[in-house]
């Protein structure tokens, strides 16, 4: 049982003739004393033979002029710079390359933004501001002043005058009696 | 143009057999075919003359192949019409009006067996039984090693006798 076992293992390669001349004896012994074997044997014999027919048959159908016509055509078809490229990138960028291009693009991205910590001067004087940002819950201004040199970035709250002149004013006016 | 024209000729039938055993579907077997000799035709100056002409053709066609089966996988809808053209096409060129029920039966079962394997263990399968390619030259096509093609083709060869066990 475990030799039938064993000899189902290489009939493929058997059938192949793939396996070296003492093995291929022993299978060929075999299956003379084995009926099992043997229809194991039949059965890829015509899983063979029906897929190679069925192909065959529809293969034959197939004339060569009007193949090669339509082939002519595609090679004398010009195709436009669009359509070239997006071939060319479809050959390029197949799933496994893309899969690299999302890690990568951040790897660069990431390389662009700490330029600035390893080239000194680099976009000097482009960031360097200082903006009124707007006025916090307390009716203080906000800005924010960045210096690109020092690499330093201030946060200044501080209180408009003349609002506080008026607000200063206003609890005296409307400062309860008793 | 004349020395291609006369590759074409002698492989256009293997090249298209092969992709149609990958894709069970005449017409993007045929569109795929022509699309094999459309690139041939344009890359045969990076053809080494290492390896031979037909490992290096059916190389691309096998790529093309695996590479529109992945495209019909998106779409279960055409993937389902892909075994009915095949199997019409039997249907047509049967001679016999009894055309053994039995085959037809068998013929609908491979297919649809050889339709559940992946491409890369269709591939072998096809490789092997329309050419009788040695597994050196299977492994050469598909970019593998011998021993990989052969534990491929015993999977698949496995696959297909249960299936089909029945029916034989």
């Amino acid at each position: 049982m475990r030799d039938c076992e064993n000899i189902r293992e290489s009939i493929g390669r058997w059938l192949d003739g793939e396996l070296d001349a003492a093995e291929s004896e022993s299978i060929t012994a075999h299956l003379a004393s084995c009926d099992e074997c043997r229809k194991a044997r039949q059965q890829l014999e015509s899983i063979q033979h029906i897929l190679k027919t069925t192909l065959l048959a529809e293969a034959q159908q197939i004339e060569f002029l009007p193949f090669w016509r339509g082939l002519q055509l595609r090679i004398g078809h010009k195709t436009s710079w669009y359509q070239q490229a997006l071939e060319r990138a479809r050959e390029t960028f197949t799933l496994s390359r893309a899969a690299w291009l999302v890690p990568a693009s951040i790897a660069v991205l990431l390389a662009i933004l700490s330029l600035e910590s390893y080239i000194p001067g680099w976009r000097e004087g482009r960031n360097s501001f200082a903006s009124v940002e707007s006025i916090d819950a307390y009716g203080r201004n906000v800005a924010l002043l960045r210096q690109n040199e020092s690499k330093t970035t201030v946060i200044w709250l501080y209180e408009d005058q003349e609002g506080e002149n008026e607000t200063a004013d206003e609890p005296a006016k409307s400062a309860p009696a008793f | 143009m004349a020395s291609f024209q006369e590759l074409v000729s002698r492989y256009h039938q293997k090249v298209y057999m092969v992709i149609l055993g990958l894709l069970h579907n005449r017409d993007d077997a045929l569109e795929v075919a022509q699309e094999t000799f459309l690139r041939a035709y344009r890359k045969i100056g990076s053809f080494a003359g290492g390896s031979s002409f037909y490992t290096w053709i059916y190389r691309i066609a096998v790529n093309l192949a695996i590479d529109a089966q992945r495209r019909q996988k998106r779409n279960p809808l055409d993937f389902r019409e892909t075994m009915d053209g095949v199997l019409e096409a039997q249907e047509e060129t049967a001679r016999d009006p009894f055309a053994d029920v039995h085959d037809r039966e068998l013929r609908e079962n491979l297919i649809r067996a050889i339709n559940e394997l992946t491409p890369e263990h269709k591939a072998v399968i096809v490789l092997r039984t329309i050419e009788g390619l040695s597994y050196k030259d299977i492994g050469e096509i598909l970019g593998c090693s011998e021993g990989t093609v052969m534990s491929r083709l015993h999977y698949a060869r496995k696959k297909l006798q249960d299936k089909l066990s029945a029916f034989l």
